[in-house]
């Protein structure tokens, strides 16, 4: 469930709907897990288990929270940080509907519109990937643009947790801080694993979540495993008057995934 | 004073950016603690609200301004060359690949900031640019080039440019030369047919006294502004080359990818002639003055002069 500063404050409307919302968000992640393990049979190049640890995290924010608009500054914006996911998002993308489910084999084909990592030329994706460290700083570019226009616009950005590593995201969450960017929300993929192995045994990162908001971040937790407590998180955030960063632990996310499809979507 | 002084870049570069902010709502600038130093801090004065300094994060600089741009602003970096190459992968991964209207404006290149030293002499920029798709480079000779590019550049020109100047030292080049700056041209000094120099920056001052020199020698040199790098004007060069058959190029940059090196790629696949390519061999080292390190790294009329003359002896064999 939802800890550090978080406070309950789902409204009785949102409960009465929130099993509705809890059935669908399950359905696409049964759907769109199904359609990762598709593209890894088709391409083993595909990052596997960066694309499930967030596979949930992308499903409750896509089904349920970010909003369209044909004006940039209104629209919420999403960057994949963490650009070797692209699986992930590609697959709620296409059970929502924005990209042909006939792509999804496709990928990485020399003719694909579907990249290893994210790219600008696929169909609304905001941001090309693939260099870590980066999606961070133009996510605070493009709410620093909304604000000063006055824009509605949200930008989210999914971020891993080995990606933490790089330099530049202190750069960025500092300045991000300065600049008191409440619509911008970060989301932290903590699968505790990183290209060479675990994260922790490659350089410690138990202290980071303290550095985000000592700096002045406001700061969350949530359960991958926990559809309801990145519900509650992401409802929180939408209330603060500052940038948000919510870690969400996701290191067995591989179970609720494999419950789920096991026993089908209810 | 007369604008055939000798004047300062990054003062010429404080107050355009404030002529081009107040003709465009839409332009931003963003700098990393160098503020003051490169005079993007003028922009600041007037424009609170769409000037960043983003603290000493060069890389954060870089794809903060991608992010802006990808929304709507035309962003324009101002840094010291030497450490806007810190961010050199976040130019080519966030800048260059989304094709963003980022405009970078590197002060302090070449020998310019001549006491700092070597750390801070910027002599490799031109290469590290020049390879990236999608990105422009264009070299003011002088502060005259820079009136006439940069408000065009800034306002009108989509995708990435780098615009590459020193920190003060502006001596005269191209004043009261009629051209207007435009991407993929290079321009005509001086006319001549002997032979030809060819090159980039303030060293084309050196490269305009050295012509005069060799003039009183009976030996006539056209002199090439290339002041777009990258695209490169392959017509002008050409035509330039095919009249004197002998070219010398010059830069304050290293020899290895610069504009000798985009000059050499151009004539040697489409019509070679004898070449000689002057610029800096090593790092960079403290002086007292921008002239002194011209002379020191032989880059000053002398040294033009003399590979002129040892390219026409060989020429004649």
């Amino acid at each position: 469930m939802v800890k550090g500063d978080a406070k309950p404050i789902l409204k009785i409307s949102d409960l009465i709907n929130l099993e509705e919302d809890i059935k669908a968000i399950n359905k696409l992640i049964k759907n769109s897990y199904e359609d990762v393990l598709l593209m890894y049979k088709h391409d083993k190049h595909v990052h596997l288990n960066s694309s499930l640890s967030c596979l949930p995290i992308l499903a409750v924010l896509i089904s349920k929270y970010i909003r369209r608009s044909e004006n940039d500054i209104d629209r919420d914006w999403l960057i994949l940080s963490k650009g070797h996911a692209a699986p992930a998002l590609y697959a709620i993308l296409a059970e929502v509907g924005v990209i042909p489910k006939s792509e999804l084999p496709k990928i990485n084909r020399i003719d694909s519109i579907l990249q290893n990592h994210t790219d600008i030329s696929t169909p609304s994706i905001d941001f090309s990937s693939g260099s870590l460290g980066q999606g961070i700083s133009f996510a605070i570019g493009v709410a620093t643009w909304i604000k000063r226009m006055g824009g509605k616009g949200r930008v989210f950005v999914i971020m891993g947790d080995g990606e933490q590593d790089e330099g530049q995201v202190w750069e960025a969450i500092t300045h991000a801080a300065s600049l008191k960017l409440n619509n911008l929300v970060v989301i932290v993929d903590w699968n505790n694993t990183q290209l060479d192995g675990v994260t922790n045994e490659i350089k410690p990162k138990h202290y980071i979540p303290l550095i985000w908001k000592i700096i002045g971040w406001k700061v969350l937790w949530a359960s991958g495993r926990d559809i309801v407590s990145m519900i509650m998180a992401f409802d929180e955030i939408l209330e603060s008057d500052k940038p948000t960063v919510i870690f969400v632990q996701t290191s067995d996310v591989r179970k609720l995934l494999e419950a789920i499809a096991s026993h089908g979507a209810h | 004073m007369a604008l055939t002084s000798v004047q300062s870049f990054r003062d010429v570069l404080g107050e355009l950016l404030v002529e081009i902010g107040n003709e465009d709502q839409n332009v931003v600038v963003i700098t990393a603690d160098v503020g003051k130093s490169t005079r993007a801090a003028k922009f600041g004065e007037v424009f609170k609200d769409r000037y960043y300094n983003v603290g000493i994060s060069e890389q954060h600089m870089i794809t903060f301004a991608a992010g802006l741009a990808a929304i709507g602003a035309k962003s324009v970096v101002v840094a010291y060359a030497a450490f806007i190459m810190r961010a050199w992968e976040q130019i080519r991964n966030s800048v260059a690949r989304m094709n963003l209207n980022v405009k970078i404006i590197a002060t302090h290149s070449g020998y310019s900031n001549y006491a700092d030293g070597s750390s801070h002499q910027m002599l490799e920029d031109i290469a590290l640019m020049r390879v990236i798709p999608n990105m422009n480079v264009v070299v003011p000779a002088d502060v005259h080039d820079l009136r006439r590019c940069l408000k065009k550049l800034v306002i009108e020109t989509r995708g990435p440019v780098y615009i590459r100047i020193g920190r003060d030292y502006s001596p005269p080049i191209t004043f009261g030369i009629e051209y207007d700056c435009e991407l993929g041209k290079a321009y005509l000094l001086r006319d001549g047919h002997d032979i030809a120099i060819m090159g980039s920056g303030v060293v084309l001052y050196e490269a305009l006294q050295a012509a005069e020199e060799l003039k009183k020698m009976g030996i006539s040199v056209a002199v090439v502004n290339v002041l777009s790098v990258k695209p490169i004007d392959r017509e002008t060069i050409l035509n330039v080359a095919k009249k004197t058959g002998r070219v010398v190029t010059v830069e304050e940059h290293m020899v290895f990818g610069g504009v000798g090196s985009a000059i050499a790629e151009v004539l040697a696949q489409e019509y070679p002639v004898p070449m000689r390519i002057l610029g800096s061999t090593t790092f960079g080292r403290s002086a007292k003055s921008h002239q002194e390190l011209l002379e020191y790294f032989n880059l000053d009329k002398k040294a033009i002069v003399k590979a002129v003359l040892e390219v026409i002896s060989h020429g004649n064999r």
